[in-house]
């Protein structure tokens, strides 16, 4: 099973540069998984320290966010990810 | 009533099929409320102004200083240490006459924010951070005001239009979340790009034309000049709207 994941810009550096990865897994939790064994340092930006995903990053799964199921949101072959960061500016 | 230098100054927008004399004179008698006059808040002032709104409040209780220049374009080197606010609103004031600009010198806070935007029919969100945008997000959908919501980081930016009781709203796409309150990276056009989306809105609301963007979070991403859309459904459980009946 392939999906691909967008990887926000402010990640890319800790990404070897890459802005679309492809990563396997059949909920939101294990393609993430996936895409921090491909670049460990990814982890640090996405998760806590207690393993939970970070309240400033939110994911949609081919444009739909994984809110209220989580990183337990199952995801099907050729479904893209999309890790939209929180935004506050003005 | 539109008079001949408004039929005049307005002629091309009035071309716009769906705009018109009727479209232009409903601009006329709304009042706009913008939270913020920095780098949204300048964007969008100067094109609410330009379209004609016939009341515009910017509230901002900052003042300008040497390093908001980049992006706060109606600020300028001889404004610094002037209010955000009355330096915006002695620029509008200038930039077109004919619309009414009210500057408040104030921070929004849960103690005065009703008396703020009472009597206003829009409410644009040009704000820095997020504790004031749930703020405005809430007192929004108490009075039934809708709410168009901008923000921006570095290149990106996010905009959405929140219409109470019909659409999703800010609490239903961010839970809550807040970002700690530091320095953001920002270069001038990001502001620039997302306040004219912003008013966009605005103008399309109040005119009655075109596809609104509720429930959808649009994702403008400058360095790759990409446009993504995210679907925002209602939350159920939220804080802010849960109560009110959708109506769509």
């Amino acid at each position: 099973m392939s999906i691909k994941v967008d990887i926000p810009y402010f990640f890319q550096y800790l990404a070897d540069g890459v802005e679309v990865a492809e990563v396997n897994g059949s909920t939101v939790g294990e393609c993430l998984e996936d895409l921090i064994k491909q670049f460990p340092n990814i982890k640090q930006l996405l998760f806590t320290k207690s393993g939970k995903l970070d309240m400033f990053r939110d994911i949609y799964v081919s444009g739909e966010s994984i809110y209220p199921e989580g990183l337990a949101k199952p995801v099907k072959d050729g479904d893209e990810l999309y890790i939209a960061i929180l935004v506050a500016g003005g | 009533m539109l008079t001949r230098d408004e039929l005049e100054r307005y002629d091309r927008q009035i071309m716009i099929r769906g705009l018109g004399e009727e479209g232009q004179e409903k601009l006329k008698q709304t009042k706009v409320f913008i939270a913020g006059a920095g780098g949204l808040g300048c964007s969008a002032s100067i094109y609410l102004a330009a379209a004609g709104i016939g009341v515009i409040r910017i509230v901002d209780h900052d003042k300008v200083e040497l390093s908001n220049l980049n992006r706060q374009v109606l600020h300028w080197d001889e404004n610094i240490g002037m209010g955000k606010a009355n330096s915006t609103a002695e620029k509008l004031k200038k930039q077109n006459p004919g619309v009414k600009i009210e500057a408040i010198a104030e921070a929004i806070t849960e103690a005065n924010i009703s008396q703020l935007i009472a009597g206003f029919d829009l409410i644009i969100d040009a704000m820095d951070n997020l504790p004031t945008r749930y703020l405005l997000n809430k007192a929004a959908i108490g009075k039934n005001i809708p709410f168009f919501h901008g923000a921006v980081y570095g290149f990106e930016g996010r905009v959405m239009t929140i219409i109470p009781g019909k659409t999703a709203c800010l609490q239903c796409v961010y839970h809550g979340a807040i970002t700690p309150e530091e320095k953001f990276p920002v270069i001038g056009v990001t502001p620039a790009v997302v306040g004219c989306i912003q008013v966009t809105e605005v103008i399309k609301y109040i005119a009655g034309i075109g596809k609104l963007l509720t429930n959808r979070l649009l994702i403008y991403d400058g360095l790759n000049l990409k446009f993504t859309e995210l679907k925002i459904k209602k939350d159920p459980n939220c804080e802010h709207c849960s109560h009110l009946v959708t109506k769509e």
